[in-house]
């Protein structure tokens, strides 16, 4: 794939950007990124868990993998901070930040703060089960902490990795930047588990669907896209979420797993994945199109092109596969519209082939109207998260 | 207008009375096919919790014994959970125990598959699920949890403020004082945020705990109204509307209807008045349904005074309320009581207590608990076997079988915070071990049902003189036990008062 030329949207520099030392990627980052991938895959597990298996202690195997995550960030992160702290180079130095005498890329920093909120939510999640029970509420303080921690981390990182991009030249640069995009898809990863329940099947033609994806999906998409200076900087990391959800989808029921919790209303006997991934890589596709074409322009210009069209784009393709979700031809290993999880009452109190009641007509129009606003404003931020990101030093 | 008079009696349930009239756990004594076994299911105060499922097995050729808890009724009642393996004790072969999950409230059952020489063989125990309490946060956890809140505050701020000062200026550089300036404006942004944040998390959270602590309260045993109608007529309602929580729907509730409460022993209502404070008089009877959602029953010939009222009824899910309340009444000017009603009128209690192990019957006949000289212990489970002679010492004949169960007792405790009503099968509700045993059906090997069927509803003729009742007293105290029979026609009651240490 060809990369772009376009320049960043840089100040004018006062001084030569100085090189990174190293030659390739430091250890601590590619330790960080595994840290993420890790504690995604532990959360991805985690649901399939709870969906097929139910029974939930601090050391069930995707809490351990979380948390194993959790704390390769943390390690990586205080890894960088003591090394250049302790033993770092000048020029090492002058790329940090300095906080209460520690010296490090504010990336680290970031990371770091994530690494111990997400520790910090392992036990109060367990007492929060023990004391309120399982999968009552999605959106709990614990959950709400480890998300916190978790995007932390990603943005910690991602912050870490332009500082590196932004001392770097190729080859270094095109390899960080890769790095960059695949932290960026996990984010986006992460965001659309957030908002999973809004962006239910049954829910794809409700306009509080479309109103989830725009407030949550443009910002860490188009930070991403516009601080890689990558010209498929939203498809990639789309992509990539796209390829982690289907490997869920795909490889998740091929695990044997059986619910140790009742009620059950369905016979489980695999791990059950989360579903179809949402056709996201549409609209970033339209976006990078977009910002291709709006270079030059404000951002604000930018924002309220992109992101009514993302959403417009969305809208058009996910409606009508909803459709298709809904219908016998999608109840296969492919699509697995045919997966519930045990405690799902899905065919008994409900219809899962049945749309949700959609909003009365006139709050509906309300709500997309909203929806399209949020896009704009989650753009804009997203712009101005990833134009941060190209012009961070240190 | 006499007669359109009425009498109302607001019943005050006591504050001190515990969900289920303060005996929760459950004791139940059946056969699993060819294996007898003692279950006992000791509920977390806290759900979800971690219930202890201690078994025994009267036989020493039970190998394994795997435990799985679901729904007694309805939507996920079919489907078990894969069962877990109780641990069998090592010195005592006979002894199993398992840790199982209660994660829902409401009525569950605990399903027990035995496996041993002579087959596999299930059976199944209902219980009622419900908290005590909320569960508290330990001071170590508050202390960890405390700790992060305020290194994750104060770090975050920090985090941001040197960020956005120092990330964008180039190498060898110093900030600028517009980016000092923006430091310390994020900075503040970032503290007010995590205010925020803790704020709503803080708000979540009490939403949650109160939504709990409403449901821990839902399904304690609720107030019972009464009101004594035309001088003789005793109505009985719950005085607010029973609830239960609904799962997976926090902060939703389902009102219970009493016109879909389920017989249990061929009765809707078990309604129980007894005398204070001496508890020197008792009546067991069976209001009907009427409109309305109360129960009403004519009384027998009742002397004024000062009545404890517990009624015992089974909504259709198959989980047992008792109604708790007193009431004061005047004299009553009834006929004796009638077919499956029964009355008992004996010794006031006066301190000190003194233990009985012999109790005399009305028709001369004496039933004895066949217990030794030790003291009983709370909490520890048993089965209490009694006897019924005839004057001269030999076996009692002519038992009947008495709402279709050899025997029934209930057990007060002086203080009125226990309130038992147990059978042979144990302190469950018969009405809800047959939903139980119905879901069971189909799936267990030949003989558990029919075997459970002849212990709880002997068909006709004498029965043996001897029977037990699988119980545990739930704290140390006085109480006082009614053991009740039918002999020759007559439900006859026979009276214990026993010290538990």
């Amino acid at each position: 794939m060809s990369q772009t030329t376009v320049p960043a949207a840089l100040p004018v520099q006062s001084r030569p950007l100085v090189l990174t030392e190293a030659a390739s990627i430091p250890r601590a980052l590619w330790l960080t990124v595994t840290g993420i991938t890790l504690a995604l895959v532990g959360g991805t597990w985690d649901f399939a868990w709870h969906m097929s298996i139910g029974r939930d202690t601090m050391w069930v195997p995707p809490h351990v993998t979380v948390q194993l995550g959790g704390i390769l960030i943390g390690i990586a992160a205080a890894y960088a901070i003591l090394a250049i702290t302790l033993s770092g180079s000048s020029a090492q130095r002058d790329t940090s930040i300095r906080l209460l005498g520690l010296y490090a890329p504010g990336g680290a920093f970031i990371a770091f703060w994530g690494s111990v909120a997400m520790f910090a939510s392992e036990p109060f999640d367990n007492w929060w089960h023990n004391a309120y029970g399982l999968d009552v509420k999605m959106i709990t303080p614990p959950h709400g902490l480890l998300f916190l921690g978790s995007l932390a981390a990603k943005v910690g990182a991602m912050a870490w990795i332009a500082s590196a991009m932004n001392h770097s030249a190729d080859p270094l640069l095109n390899r960080l930047r890769w790095l960059f995009l695949v932290v960026g898809g996990l984010g986006v990863a992460q965001f659309a588990k957030l908002i999973v329940v809004a962006t239910f099947t049954e829910n794809m033609h409700t306009a509080a669907c479309y109103l989830a994806v725009a407030v949550f999906i443009p910002s860490v998409l188009l930070a991403t896209g516009w601080g890689a200076l990558h010209k498929w900087g939203c498809t990639i990391p789309a992509a990539i979420y796209t390829a982690i959800s289907l490997g869920a989808e795909w490889l998740l029921p091929l695990f044997p797993a059986q619910p140790k919790l009742g009620p059950v209303y369905h016979n489980v006997t695999h791990l059950v994945p989360m579903g179809f991934p949402l056709l996201l890589i549409i609209p970033a596709f339209v976006a990078d199109l977009l910002l291709q074409k709006l270079e030059q322009r404000s951002f604000w210009f930018k924002s309220i092109c992109v992101g009514p069209a993302f959403l417009l784009s969305f809208l058009a393709v996910q409606w009508p596969f909803a459709n298709f979700l809904m219908s016998p031809a999608s109840r296969n290993w492919v699509f697995g519209t045919a997966y519930f999880a045990y405690g799902d009452p899905a065919g008994f109190s409900y219809d899962p082939y049945k749309f949700a009641g959609a909003e009365k007509p006139a709050l509906f129009v309300v709500v997309m109207t909203i929806a399209f606003v949020a896009s704009i404003v989650t753009t804009r931020f997203g712009l101005a998260w990833g134009n941060w990101m190209r012009r961070i030093r240190r | 207008m006499r007669n359109l008079l009425k009498l109302v009696f607001i019943l005050l349930a006591s504050t001190l009375v515990h969900a289920h009239v303060g005996s929760a756990d459950v004791y139940y004594e059946g056969d699993a096919g060819p294996y007898h076994l003692f279950v006992t299911i000791r509920l977390p105060q806290v759900i979800p919790g971690v219930a202890e499922i201690q078994i025994r097995c009267a036989s020493p050729d039970v190998q394994t014994i795997q435990v799985s808890s679901l729904r007694l009724s309805g939507l996920g009642s079919n489907l078990p959970p894969v069962p877990d393996v109780a641990q069998r004790s090592k010195d005592d072969p006979q002894f199993f125990v398992s840790n199982l999950w209660f994660m829902e409230f409401g009525a569950l059952q605990v399903r027990v598959q035995a496996d041993g020489p002579k087959g596999t063989a299930t059976l199944s125990v209902p219980v009622a699920s419900f908290a005590r309490r909320s569960l508290p946060m330990d001071r170590w956890l508050i202390a960890v949890l405390g700790f992060f809140l305020v290194f994750l505050t104060l770090s975050v701020v920090l985090i941001a403020g040197v960020v956005v000062r120092e990330s964008t200026v180039p190498p060898g550089e110093v900030p600028q004082l517009s980016n000092r300036r923006r430091s310390r404006i994020v900075m503040a942004l970032a503290l007010i945020m995590v205010a925020l944040i803790v704020f709503r998390g803080r708000a979540s959270w009490n939403v949650e705990a109160a939504t709990y602590k409403r449901n821990v309260e839902l399904l304690k045993p609720p107030q019972a109204e009464t009101t004594l109608v035309d001088a003789n007529r005793l109505v009985v309602r719950p005085a607010s509307p029973l609830m239960v929580p609904l799962v997976g729907q926090n902060e939703s509730v389902s009102a219970v209807k009493m016109d879909e409460v389920i017989p249990d022993h061929g009765h809707v209502m078990h309604l129980f008045l007894i005398r204070l404070p001496g508890m020197e008089k008792m009546w067991h009877l069976h209001p009907d349904l009427i409109a309305g959602g109360a129960f009403s029953e004519k009384l027998p010939a009742m002397p004024a005074g000062h009545y404890q009222v517990f009624a015992d009824i089974v909504d259709k899910s198959g989980f047992p309320w008792t109604l708790v309340g007193n009431v004061d009444l005047p004299e009553i000017k009834g006929s004796s009581t009638i077919g499956d009603d029964s009355a008992w009128d004996g010794v006031r209690l006066t301190p000190p207590l003194s233990e009985s192990k012999v109790a005399q019957l009305p028709d001369g006949a004496r039933v004895v608990w066949e217990r030794g000289g030790d003291s009983l212990k709370a909490n520890v489970p048993a089965s209490f076997k009694f006897r019924v002679e005839e004057k001269d010492g030999s076996p009692a004949r002519g038992l009947e079988p008495y709402m279709g169960m050899a025997a029934h007792a209930q057990v007060v405790s002086f203080d009125l915070g226990v309130f038992a009503h147990i059978h042979p099968a144990g302190s469950i509700s018969m009405a809800a071990l047959d939903m139980a045993q119905e879901r069971l059906m189909p799936q267990s090997s030949s003989g558990a049902h029919e075997t459970m069927m002849m212990d709880s509803m002997p068909s006709t003729g004498s029965l043996p003189p001897k029977f037990s009742f699988p119980y545990g007293f739930p704290h140390p105290g006085d109480y006082r036990i009614f053991v009740q029979i039918k002999r020759s026609g007559q439900v006859q009651t026979a009276v214990f008062d026993v010290r538990v240490q």
